[in-house]
This record gives structure tokens, sequence and C-alpha cells, in this order.
């Protein structure tokens, strides 16, 4: 795999505070069914979104996906991003066919060395509110981009 | 139920990570990372014809051993680092032990340490969850 050169430094500080469109997201019963099957647990009752729920719906609703998000942060690989850490705040359960309504930026990004290995890192945060307008939901994504020629 | 600080939380099994989950998985992330779905590209890395595990879906491990300690509502935080991957084929157990009970609003709440243990090496995940013990 052919890896595309580091970006500069600048290059990533400058995406902090970029803004994703936003949008709409109904977690459909299908897609919870399957999900849920992957975790390995059973059907949650009640409508309920099992919890894992939270990493795709607020990236797809906020009008990106992972591959943007990669790119944004000029990743040098597809396989090139590890994570550092995921922090998921539930203010309500997930629940199927609600419509939530999505935002989304980038609240961090600088260049590290750590262990003699440099990496870029880049925080993305969303939130997820009901119809009603309550806050539901937040997501915190922090990545690591490796810069394998740095 | 009473929690005590110092409790363990029963733990939850995973006897074999399948490799079908994660392509089932990148299919709903659309998750262009090939580490999840083409085993080549992780033996090329130095893994072993296998496949790494989405970190969402060892988070989900955690998911599950908190819903069937305090039900399918009670999680209001989960933190999770990932030090090292999770690989198909894997066999491993999510466990947590409670550090502090406090009040929030009128609900109790336990922290807790939450880990994912394989045999033979330092936890792959490990961070720390808030359940509410109320529900």
């Amino acid at each position: 795999m052919t890896l595309k050169p580091a970006p500069s430094k600048e290059s990533i500080r400058a995406i902090v505070g970029h803004r994703f469109p936003g949008g709409k997201y109904t977690i459909e019963h299908w897609e919870n069914f399957l999900l849920t099957e992957c975790t390995g647990a059973d059907p949650l009752p009640d409508g309920l979104a099992h919890p894992v729920a939270l990493f795709h719906v607020p990236i797809l609703g906020a009008r990106t996906s992972i591959g943007e998000m990669f790119a944004l942060g000029q990743a040098e690989a597809d396989n090139s991003i590890h994570i550092e850490s995921y922090d998921w705040e539930f203010f309500q359960p997930l629940k199927e066919q609600v419509e939530y309504d999505i935002t989304a930026e980038i609240t961090e990004a600088d260049r590290r060395t750590e262990d003699g290995k440099t990496f870029d890192r880049i925080q993305f945060q969303f939130d997820l509110a009901d119809p009603a307008g309550v806050h539901t939901a937040r997501t915190t994504i922090t990545w690591q981009y490796k810069r394998s020629s740095l | 139920m009473t929690v005590s600080v110092g409790d363990d939380i029963p733990e939850w099994r995973m006897e074999s990570v399948q490799p079908e989950r994660m392509r089932t998985m990148a299919a709903i992330l659309r998750d262009p990372n090939p580490v999840h779905w083409d085993k080549a590209v992780v033996d090329e890395m130095g893994h072993g014809a296998r496949t790494v595990n989405q970190g969402p879906l060892g988070l989900s491990y955690m998911v599950n051993m908190l819903h069937e300690w305090m039900g399918p509502t009670c999680i209001r935080r989960i933190v999770m680092r990932f030090p090292q991957f999770v690989m198909s084929g894997d066999r491993v157990i999510a466990m947590g032990k409670v550090t502090a009970i406090r009040s929030e609003a009128g609900v109790q709440l336990a922290d807790c340490d939450i880990w994912l243990e394989r045999e033979g090496s330092d936890p792959p995940l490990e961070g720390f969850a808030t359940v509410s013990v109320t529900d």
C-alpha cells in the first residue's frame, strides 16, 4: 500500500473548528437488529437501540463518513489510524425510529511525538438531540493518525 | 440490588471473536479500513492472517456486561481506550469493578473501572463507566 506524504503541522492545526454539515438520522429496526447481533447480545426490549449505535449514527447523521474523517486528517493510508479513545455519554437511551438531529465539529488537532513515534491527534465531537430538542447523547472520538515518514 | 465500592461486575464472555461480524459491522459503519475485512492486509502488517475487531465492537462487550448487570438503560457514560488490537478468533472477557457510589439529581450512580481481558496479554481495552444503579 502506497503511503501518502505527511501533511504540515499547520495544516493539521487548521482543521480545529471544522463543522460538519449536520443532519438527521433515524435508527431503523433492521440496522439495530444487525448491530446488536454483531455484539453478541440479544435484541433489547421496547425499541431501545444498542448503545454501540453511538459510533456510526452520529457520523452518518452529521453527513460525514469514516472515510471523510480519515481524509480530513490527511491519513497516510486507510489502515494508519489508531483509536486513542471513545467517550460516549448518554443523557437518554437511544431508540429505534426516533429522528435524531446531529451536530458535529473537530475540537482538537495537533501533532505529537511519543516513544519516538510521531502522529497527529484529532478529536471529533458529535451531539445528538431528539425531535423535542432534548440533548440525548454526546460522543467524542479521538484518533491518532500515524506519520511513518516523520 | 445493593452495590458497594469494590464489587466485581459479573463478567461477560465472547468465546470467539467472529470475522463475519466484523464484515457486517464494516458494511453498516461504511468503514473503509481493510484491517476489519481483509486478513491479507493484516498479515502484511505483521499481525497474522486474521482481521482486527472494530473498536466499537470491543466496546460493545463492555456494554453487554453492564446491561446484564444493571439493565438496558443503565449506562450514563463509557470512556474506553484501546491499547491493543482484538483479533478474530480471540476469546475475550469483559470485566469491571465498582470504584465509587454517588448520587446525582436523585439517581444513584456507580463509577466503575472496566476492561477487556485476554489470556496471555495485557488488557486490549480499558477505561471506565458510570452506570445508574437505581433503574
